[in-house]
């Protein structure tokens, strides 16, 4: 089965952050959006809300740049996974990745990374607005083609009514 | 632990920052937020003082469950002496500084004396530090916020700022976070600006450890279907607060040519579904935003349209927030205005100057019914036709308040009650106010329950201290029973009628404690029973706070905290003059309540006025569930009863 | 902590769905509006509404229909006027 990754829909968000409290909460403990796995970067002069985190790339940079092979990908799962008992805390990673999505806790002096919640993202569960969305890559474009022949088809509606109304 | 944030006492004259923890026995006695607020406030300024001079203090509270999971755990409050009424100053706002407080390690930041020059404060991961506030003094509420995350080299600083109108020394001046999340109705904004601060800006990578990380969320997540599963939140998710306007216009309760009418006519231009449409034009089919960590998201965003009076302006496709529901009464209906530019720009002109729109609404409505009634002319105002109805001169008039650039403006600056002394005429006549603070545009002359909530609110006339909102919704008594039965027993009457007299004491009783409550938890009011019946309250809160912070406080222990804090609030305002029929410091309404029947809205409506006997028996009932004699003071017993007995003398407990 | 329901989350079951009140208080009948009707008339005192609906089944009054609620706020204004008149006569 194809396993489902995170799909974000930015026009959806509405930049409440959630998404970064359960995250903290649900791996730490602790509430504390420095340590959330998904943040909310915000243009707030415009009204624009882009959550980022995570794409568990196929050829992660981050998997590819390890000195010591430590990220490796769950195939299975279709995420990216550090394995912190070979991990050297050399932060290449963090360095590397295009998204900014490799985190470092300072305190524990470690990476850390969106693990996808073990198959239940918890960013999912309470987001309402489904901003965030937990689906499989080949529905996430089917997804998108809709919403976009949406617009035309509401265009192509309005067009209709005003020469009708004309 | 979410219990471990501590408060820092800032003092501007001399430099000297205190930092102090809060005990486990401050936090039973007041949670946090409001509540120790009022307490830090009755504790840290001085008797008597000018409000506007050093010796006030403006205190910034997030409440115990800010930036914690429960729901929308993103309220600040901001507290001072009122430069307005001279009496308690509190505003209350959403947005994401109170979080950002928190996890920068604080609760509380209470601020004294003044600086000799113009700064802020830093207040990041432990550290507070005062600086230089040269490039940010005179820069608008948004400017000011984007130039200290350049100056700080961090985009995700949150700030609580005043605006140009706080510098101008506009004694109504808010505090405010973000694009238009606002402070008001409290003065802290004027407050800051004569203590020449600008803002406090907050930045925090902390932990607020989770007491119960894997049982409060999965609370929360049954907290939350609870408040987003009402209708009235669906609603409010999808039109904002404007919401609200589709009933109380409907059936004649808003204040409409300042006090003349109690409707609106023919303004389907500026109804909420309206401004939704236009909002959805101007940003986009998701038009909403929302405050930290909330699902409601009941924030619209929107671009000013491009009219000849935006051209006018200057505001042509600048991008804002709102405009809320007292935005529609600012501007619409208490200046009798219709138009949905008007409202976009004057909503976007406050944001910016950082000044209360329902004062300024309510000043300038005023204003123009004095100049109707010819108390004043054209020589007082400069030529300017204030006329209701005249929406060039309504955003006139806000630049001329809050640049304080005209003679009327620079009176109007001063609120109500002293611009009355200076027009003289009788103009006192014609201002709606309790305690000196002018009244929301809500008219209460049909809802006798409302007109007693605006006449013993603490910060003077408003609607957030102890409105029985679900009044207006004529529930079954059973319904009604339940809810006010509860953490404390009531067996008196009680009425579906939002028209009659009976019960509605103990409903303001009982509303002023949730108020209190939420604002001491600083979550959001409408996620509890405000606006909607089945929200969560007392019982629910006591779960919310155990799984968060480990408190375990019982429904009854939280409603012995607010009924506290409220005599706490109560006291404030005694010692600082209020007496009960004082028609300027006072709890009553003013005459036109009990004299000018309502001329419109709904048949039932059409008459009305408020009784003055029956208002006097409703508000001596009120003083008697509030422990208070019958001139409202709080009896001996019931400070002794809430461990209050010795706050005059007692050192500070924080 | 006991995981029982409190007072709040009980009267969920007391909502109701598809349905206004009538915002004439003496009245605040519920009306139940056709399905995406921009108006409805309630039954019991005559007043009338206008209509928007927040979703497919969920109605909300919208503001009054102005001609019919001007019209009952003038008579209903008129009538108090004569009734002062009246006693004005009387005494």
């Amino acid at each position: 089965m194809e396993p489902k990754v995170l799909v974000i829909n930015h026009e959806k968000c509405t930049g409440c952050r959630r998404c970064e409290l359960v995250c903290s909460v649900y791996h730490e403990g602790v509430s504390n959006p420095s340590k959330a796995r998904i943040k909310v970067e915000k243009w707030e002069w415009e009204g624009l809300y882009i959550p980022m985190t995570c794409r568990q790339c196929i050829d992660a940079p981050c998997m590819n740049v390890c000195p010591v092979k430590a990220i490796y990908r769950n195939e299975e799962e279709g995420r990216v996974h550090v394995d912190h008992d070979i991990c050297i805390g050399c932060r290449s990673c963090v360095a590397v990745c295009p998204f900014g999505a490799m985190n470092f806790n300072p305190s524990e002096k470690r990476v850390f990374k969106c693990d996808l919640c073990s198959g239940e993202p918890q960013c999912v569960r309470f987001c309402d607005m489904k901003a965030v969305d937990f689906v499989t890559p080949s529905k996430e474009s089917l997804i998108k083609k809709r919403n976009a022949a949406k617009k035309i088809a509401d265009a192509k509606k309005l067009a209709t009514t005003m020469s009708y109304e004309a | 632990m979410a219990l471990d944030r501590k408060v820092a006492i800032v003092n501007l004259s001399t430099g000297k920052i205190d930092i102090k923890p809060i005990s486990l026995e401050v936090r039973k006695k007041f949670l946090g937020g409001r509540g120790l607020a009022a307490y830090l406030l009755y504790k840290y300024v001085k008797p008597g003082c000018d409000p506007m001079g050093p010796d006030n203090a403006v205190i910034f509270s997030a409440g115990i469950l800010g930036g914690t999971l429960a729901s929308a755990g993103s309220r600040t409050d901001v507290m001072c002496k009122n430069p307005l009424t001279g009496l308690l100053g509190s505003g209350n706002m959403g947005g994401f500084f109170a979080p950002e407080l928190r996890f920068a390690g604080f609760d509380h930041i209470v601020v004294l004396g003044k600086a000799p020059k113009p700064v802020y404060i830093w207040v990041n991961d432990g550290v507070v530090e005062i600086r230089d506030a040269k490039n940010l003094w005179g820069k608008s509420v948004t400017e000011a916020q984007w130039a200290v995350r350049e100056e700080l080299g961090d985009p995700d600083i949150k700030c609580a700022v005043c605006g140009p109108a706080a510098e101008k020394g506009v004694r109504y001046a808010n505090v405010m976070t973000g694009i238009k999340n606002s402070n008001g109705r409290g003065g802290g904004g004027s407050v800051m600006g004569s203590k020449n601060l600008k803002m406090v800006a907050a930045r925090g990578t902390m932990d607020i450890k989770i007491a119960h990380p894997m049982e409060a969320l999965e609370f929360d997540k049954r907290y939350i279907e609870q408040i987003t599963s009402a209708k009235v939140n669906q609603t409010m998710g999808a039109l904002g607060t404007p919401f609200i306007w589709g009933a109380t216009n409907s059936w004649g309760g808003l204040r409409t040519n300042n006090f003349q009418y109690n409707q609106l006519l023919y303004c389907d231009e500026i109804e909420p579904e309206s401004i939704d449409e236009w909002s959805k034009k101007s940003v986009g089919e998701y038009n909403m935003t929302a405050c930290f960590g909330c699902q409601v998201h009941c924030r619209a965003k929107y671009k000013i349209p491009d009219t000849p009076l935006a051209r006018k302006f200057g505001v042509v496709g600048n991008y804002d927030e709102g405009p809320e529901y007292t935005s529609q009464g600012a501007f619409c209906c208490e200046p009798g205005c219709t138009r949905l530019d008007t409202l976009l720009i004057c909503n976007h002109l406050v944001d910016q100057y950082g000044v209360d729109n329902l004062e300024i609404g309510h000043m300038i409505a005023w204003a123009m019914e004095l100049y109707e009634e010819g108390i004043l002319t054209n020589k007082d105002t400069g030529g300017l036709e204030l006329r209701f109805g005249n929406d060039e001169a309504l955003i006139e008039m806000i630049h001329q308040i809050c640049n304080r650039s005209t003679p009327l403006g620079n009176i109007l600056a001063e609120g109500g009650i002293r611009a009355a002394e200076k027009i003289g005429k009788n103009s006192i006549k014609y201002l709606v106010h309790v305690k000196g603070m002018g009244n929301l545009h809500s008219d209460e002359r049909a809802t006798p329950g409302l007109a007693l909530n605006i006449a013993v609110a603490s910060r003077g006339s408003d609607h957030l201290r102890s409105r029985p909102a679900i009044d207006l919704y004529h529930l079954p008594v059973d319904v009604l029973r339940k809810i006010y039965s509860s953490p404390v027993p009531y067996d008196g009457p009680l009425s579906s009628d939002h028209t009659e007299y009976i019960g509605k004491p103990w409903q303001v009783y009982w509303h002023e404690n949730c108020y209190m409550a939420v604002d001491c938890l600083g979550t959001c009011k409408y996620h509890t029973t405000f606006l909607g019946a089945t929200l969560p309250n007392f019982e629910d809160w006591s779960k919310v706070l155990y799984y968060n912070t480990g408190l375990e406080m019982s429904p009854k222990d939280i409603w012995d905290v607010a009924e506290r804090c409220n005599i706490v609030e109560r006291l404030f305002n005694i010692r600082e003059g209020m007496k009960k029929d004082d028609p300027y410091k006072g709890e009553i309404l003013v005459d036109r309540y009990f004299n000018e029947p309502a001329r419109r809205g709904a048949p039932d409506v059409v008459g009305k006025t408020i009784d003055r006997q029956k208002f006097i028996e409703m508000r001596a009932e009120f003083y008697k569930y509030r422990g208070c004699d019958e001139d409202g003071v709080p009896k001996p017993e019931t400070l002794k009863r809430l461990g209050l007995e010795n706050i005059d003398k007692e050192p500070s407990l924080v | 902590m006991s995981e029982d329901r409190s007072t709040a989350e009980s009267l969920r079951s007391t909502r109701t769905y598809g349905q206004v009140r009538c915002m004439n208080p003496s009245c605040m009948g519920r009306i139940t509006p056709d399905p995406g009707a921009p108006k409805a008339k309630c039954p019991r005192c005559g007043s009338e509404w206008r209509i928007f609906w927040v979703k497919p089944g969920f109605p909300r009054v919208k503001g009054p229909v102005w001609e019919t609620s001007q019209k009952l706020a003038q008579e209903k204004w008129a009538a108090i006027q004569a009734q002062a008149q009246q006693k004005k006569e009387e005494n």
